[in-house]
């Protein structure tokens, strides 16, 4: 057993693990992610998580919903630390899984991975209880700086990987409890010019506005001669949201991101902004990033190719939340957030394309490969299929009796 | 467990000050209340400012009045537990307050939740607080309050009322935080000044009615509040703030504990009344059920036990370490003391909504002691007066204006209490950082961020 798979066993049985070896692996950490571009490119399936806060046992929990690494390809979209009890076991294990698999780890940067809010949310105070010095602290902030500021997943299918019940292909939305059971399932709306269908489609009633057209980008990326080559096109992975800076994923490519989050900016924006039921772009009430309304993540998905935007950033008591018809989610995953919040939690899943005419279909020439009657609906049809298939997991807290009581630390100087 | 004939008398301190009333003869020219702290450096300004000694004065005479004393002829110390919820006090300025808040809490008929679906906090909370702003005028005109309010042309009333306003949440926000609290303190604190308790028993009795006959029902209001729309706790640390919403019941409910005193005496720095529950049973759910109903400590911490689910040492590790103290409630009063001076109205988030007027003045205080200056004032809007180490605390009785120095001879704002362990402030190692961390957020609430949003550090509003 090599030091890293001792340090893993430790880390997942929630012991914080030795100075020195911290700095090893965020050292590793660090080699391994100035490699990668701002906008990591991953290949479904994946499983996509939003933010962790330090919920430790609840990030257990996780895995165990939506199977263990490496078994499993998870993307994080960031905020691992602040506020919980366990920020230092969560996001130091979520970075040994990630230099032990690079390739099913994928993590992202949440406004909380920066020097300034972490000495006021909590991540700061929890590595002096835990370790009497800045020292970890000092060590993590740096690999944030690394941290990627968003993912591409290529080659998601438009219809859902099996599950244990039989599906129908026409199922664009299914929505699982944590031990699998299938609690809802939501059919591909018809393009029809009153759609009424348009509650039932949307699981949590994130709709919004207007008519369900589908994404916009979808018939782009239909006639787009496979720029991408991607059906489904692409799925945006970002922390908070957009930019008025950003026009185009390119613009992302080029930041430079190895710093700490600015106070204003594109890379600020990206981890701070939400979307919200206006039209263009509003102040945004945290006092960084905007707000941006469905014409910007509309415009933003057709100009980039992209079926749908997701990002993490908010608390919705539902766990995810679809928005301006279903072209930008939030993915929450810290359940009963705070210990008190009720919410649940949710991930992400799409699966792999397996048509043939996804990610793979240029490389191979294998285009027209079908299964079924698949190949037939997707020839001539430029609408029915636009945004990949979409699984959520929703979870609730860890069971949280087992826990044993630590012995009490030396208090804060005021009460010396 | 102090015996209670053993006074180690400190050579002739200087009367705890209490708030001074206004002269009725000359009043000042009232006027609505505004915003001073605009920016970070305004803090270090608030710190050396009228408004500031007041509101500390206050606070340590309400503190003081709350410690057990001595009685003559008996063993046994006089305590000073809650009241029942609906006992109703023959002070008429008492009662009138005890009136108002059942009013203001009567509005949540009128404004129940909202069944649709929301993010968080519900947005029914903006109609109650509506009904609170549109009969608030009404209110404050009745009976003893109308009467002490009309002096200066109405003018007192609206410094009075402003306050009372800004004292259950941010309906724009949905949340509520100790900038909240600190608001129903100064409305407190401008009443008094207006003369309005002065139908009490001076010498302690009136101020612990305040506190146990307005205070506590003030905060079994907000309880009801955050509970029915889901309020956010403002610029909540998650497990790493002292508590989600409230400061002021730590406050006053290690006061109720402290060691028993003679009015005319400090309040105690350590030690615990006779019978006093133990500071470790706070992590005892039982034992917080038998002392919630008269211990404002035991109350929040009840509380959060309604709210909060898991672990007491894992959602309030705060709190948790508090409760291992082995020096008694005095301690611990002391400690909050330091903890609210540094924490809540050291921090710029918190007092930037802070507003000024006659009855809590920006002037600058005379007597105050200059605050130390840090390089993170010049650059930042997240200042705390408090560093560390960069001045030695003035030797008691120098003069000083500041309240805390005098009534617990704890080193005033400027130079003590900020950093807690060990802790030095968080360097820079890499990276570009426009402006620095402070590094010494540790236990304060803020009222300008909330639990499930989190608001950028150098944000104003």
């Amino acid at each position: 057993m090599s030091d890293l798979d001792r340090a893993i066993a430790q880390l997942r049985s929630c012991r914080p693990i030795p100075e020195s070896q911290v700095r090893e692996i965020c050292h590793k950490a660090r080699e391994l992610l100035i490699e990668e571009g701002n906008v990591v490119t991953v290949a479904a399936p994946v499983t996509i998580c939003g933010d962790i806060h330090g919920q430790f046992h609840d990030l257990m929990e996780l895995f165990r919903v939506g199977g263990d690494v490496p078994d499993t390809n998870y993307l994080f979209m960031g905020d691992f630390v602040d506020r919980g009890f366990y920020s230092l076991e969560t996001f130091l294990l979520l970075l040994c899984l990630k230099v032990r698999y690079p390739d099913r780890m994928t993590l992202i940067r949440g406004n909380h991975e920066s020097r300034q809010i972490t000495t006021v949310y909590g991540f700061y105070d929890e590595c002096i209880r835990k370790y009497g010095s800045a020292n970890v602290w000092r060590y993590c902030c740096d690999v944030f700086d690394y941290l990627a500021l968003g993912a591409i997943v290529l080659g998601a299918s438009n219809t859902l990987s099996t599950s244990t019940e039989p599906i129908d292909e026409d199922t664009e939305i299914e929505v699982c409890d944590q031990s699998g059971t299938v609690m809802s399932r939501f059919p591909r709306p018809m393009q029809r010019p009153n759609s009424a269908e348009g509650h039932a489609r949307s699981p949590n009633g994130g709709g919004g506005s207007g008519d369900k057209t589908g994404p916009p980008g979808s018939g782009a990326s239909g006639s787009s001669g496979g720029s991408i080559g991607n059906p489904t096109g692409a799925v945006l992975c970002v922390h908070g949201g957009l930019s008025p800076l950003i026009d185009t994923v390119d613009k992302i490519r080029l930041i430079d991101r190895k710093q700490e989050v600015p106070h204003e900016g594109a890379m600020c924006d990206l981890l701070w902004s939400d979307p919200d039921e206006i039209d263009g772009w509003g102040l945004s009430p945290r006092g960084a990033g905007f707000l941006f309304g469905a014409d910007i993540v509309k415009i933003f998905n057709h100009r980039n190719d992209l079926s749908l935007i997701a990002r993490a950033h908010q608390l919705v008591m539902e766990g995810f939340k679809e928005m301006f018809d279903a072209s930008i989610v939030t993915v929450w995953s810290a359940p009963n957030y705070c210990y008190r919040c009720g919410n649940v939690a949710a991930v992400l899943e799409l699966s792999e394309d397996e048509s043939g005419t996804g990610l793979f279909a240029r490389s191979n020439g294998d285009v027209g490969r079908s299964d079924g009657g698949r190949g037939v609906m997707m020839e001539g049809e430029t609408f029915v299929r636009n945004g990949p298939a979409r699984r959520y997991r929703v979870f609730q807290a860890a069971p949280q009796d087992s826990r044993g009581m630590p012995a009490k630390k030396p208090v804060a100087d005021y009460f010396l | 467990m102090e015996p209670p004939q053993k006074p180690v008398a400190p050579p002739a301190l200087p009367a705890l000050p209490t708030l001074k009333l206004l002269d009725q003869s000359s009043l000042p020219p009232f006027s609505k209340p505004i915003k001073r702290i605009n920016d970070g450096p305004d803090v270090s300004r608030f710190l050396k400012s009228l408004a500031y000694r007041d509101i500390g004065i206050f606070i340590l005479q309400l503190n003081h009045a709350m410690v057990p004393r001595h009685q003559p002829n008996t063993p046994l110390p006089r305590v000073f537990p809650l009241p029942s919820a609906n006992t109703a006090s023959n002070t008429p300025s008492i009662r009138a307050l005890q009136e108002l808040l059942k009013v203001v809490e009567s509005y949540l008929d009128e404004a129940p939740p909202d069944p649709g679906p929301r993010r968080f906090g519900n947005v029914s909370f903006r109609k109650w607080h509506g009904l609170l702003e549109e009969r608030v005028g009404g209110l404050l005109d009745e009976g003893r309050l109308g009467e002490t309010l009309k002096v200066g042309n109405g003018q007192a009333k609206e410094e009075v009322s402003s306050y009372l306003l800004g004292s259950f949440g941010s309906s724009q926000r949905l949340d509520y935080g100790t900038g909240h609290e600190l608001s129903f303190l100064a409305f407190l604190g401008g009443l008094w000044k207006l003369g309005f308790f002065q139908d009490g028993q001076q010498d302690g009795e009136i101020e612990r009615e305040i506190v146990l006959s307005v205070i506590e029902p003030y905060l079994r209001v907000v309880r009801k509040l955050i509970l029915t729309y889901t309020l956010e706790p403002a610029g909540s640390h998650g497990v790493w703030g002292l508590d989600d919403h409230a400061f002021m019941p730590y406050i006053f409910g290690s006061a109720q504990l402290n060691r028993p005193i003679n009015s005319n005496e400090p309040t105690p720095l350590e030690g615990s009344v006779r019978g006093a529950p133990r500071p470790a049973d706070v992590t005892k759910p039982t034992a917080v059920e038998d002392y919630r109903k008269v211990n404002m400590y035991f109350s929040a911490i009840g509380f959060i036990n309604d709210v909060k689910k898991g672990p007491f040492w894992e959602h309030s590790p705060i709190l948790f370490d508090i409760s291992g103290i082995k020096d008694g409630w005095g301690k611990i009063n002391k400690g909050m003391i330091k903890m609210f001076n540094a924490e809540v109205l050291s921090k710029f988030p918190v007092v930037q909504h802070f507003t000024f007027g006659e009855l809590f003045s920006w002037d600058l205080d005379p007597e105050a002691a200059e605050p130390a200056q840090s390089v993170h004032m010049a650059n930042q809007p997240i200042v705390s007066a408090a560093v560390a180490g960069t001045s030695a605390p003035p030797p008691p009785g120098s003069g000083t204006g500041a309240p805390w120095a005098q009534a617990t001879r704890m080193p005033p704002a400027s130079s003590g209490p900020g950093i807690p362990y060990t802790r030095a402030p968080p360097g820079p190692s890499s990276g570009s950082l426009g402006a620095r961390p402070t590094g010494r957020s540790f236990g304060g609430e803020t009222t300008n961020a909330q639990i499930s949003v989190t608001k950028a550090p150098w944000a104003k509003d």
